[in-house]
């Protein structure tokens, strides 16, 4: 399964900001990020990435599920084009073809 | 592991609020009182005892540069339900200062994040990266 997400947007990065209690800047502010290393674009909220993998799994996945383990490799940044691809038990996050975030999932047997 | 105690909090998944959470995460609508999988990290760092960044500064680490993620992993003991407040324990496993090919040196901070009602739901468990702090 492969899915696109597209276009990520600083509104969006900012309400997971508020979702999850996250003051830092370089999610909200292009300034902080430039000044951080990250070029003139904001960068989106870990979590956020690590929700697009999940967004692959079918409902009955959801509830079975025990284990998601999450390694993140690269930022996601604002106006990203990106795409969710998930076979068997791992999915992985990439922007041109370049791994940002991999994770594997566990369920109940 | 470190002596630095997180004040217990709260947190309440309300359906409205999976439902915006699945619609932010381009997920399929919940078909029953099940929440989405992220309020596990979503729930642990919103409602955690500090915010994090009042935890970074309380326990010296540089939040203005820009923490990164380096791991998160999540362990459901049971499945969290929309409609339910959750009480939030945080605890800190490691913090250690080590040197940086990328930063020169870094602090790595280890959480663990349980979400509780009368039985535990969920454990985030998180490795995030503190780049640059000067001695």
């Amino acid at each position: 399964m492969k899915r696109p997400f597209d276009n990520i947007s600083g509104p969006e990065m900012a309400e997971w900001c508020e979702l999850l209690a996250d003051d830092n800047a370089i999610h909200l502010s292009r300034e902080a990020a430039s000044a951080a290393g990250y070029g003139p674009r904001r960068v989106n909220p870990g979590p956020a990435n690590l929700s697009y993998l999940l967004s692959c799994l079918s409902p009955e996945a959801e509830e079975t599920l025990t284990d998601v383990d999450a390694h993140y490799a690269g930022v996601v940044l604002e106006g990203d084009d990106l795409s969710a691809t998930l076979e068997g038990e791992r999915a992985v996050l990439t922007r041109d073809g370049f791994a940002l975030v991999t994770a594997t999932f566990d369920a109940k047997r | 592991m470190s002596e630095f105690r997180i004040p217990q909090g709260r947190y309440e998944i309300t359906a409205r609020l999976d439902d915006s959470v699945r619609a932010l995460s381009r997920a399929k609508p919940r078909v029953n009182q099940t929440a989405f999988p992220i309020f596990a990290f979503v729930g642990a760092l919103g409602g955690m005892g500090l915010k994090i960044k009042d935890l970074s500064e309380a326990l010296g680490l540089t939040f203005d540069q820009g923490p990164v993620l380096a791991r998160s992993r999540l362990s459901f003991a049971a499945p969290l339900l929309v409609d339910r407040v959750y009480a939030v324990d945080a605890d800190i496993d490691m913090l250690v200062n080590k040197p940086s090919r990328t930063y020169g040196t870094a602090d790595h901070l280890h959480l663990a994040i349980r979400l509780s009602t009368e039985k535990l739901h969920s454990t985030a468990r998180l490795h995030i990266i503190f780049p640059g702090r000067q001695e």
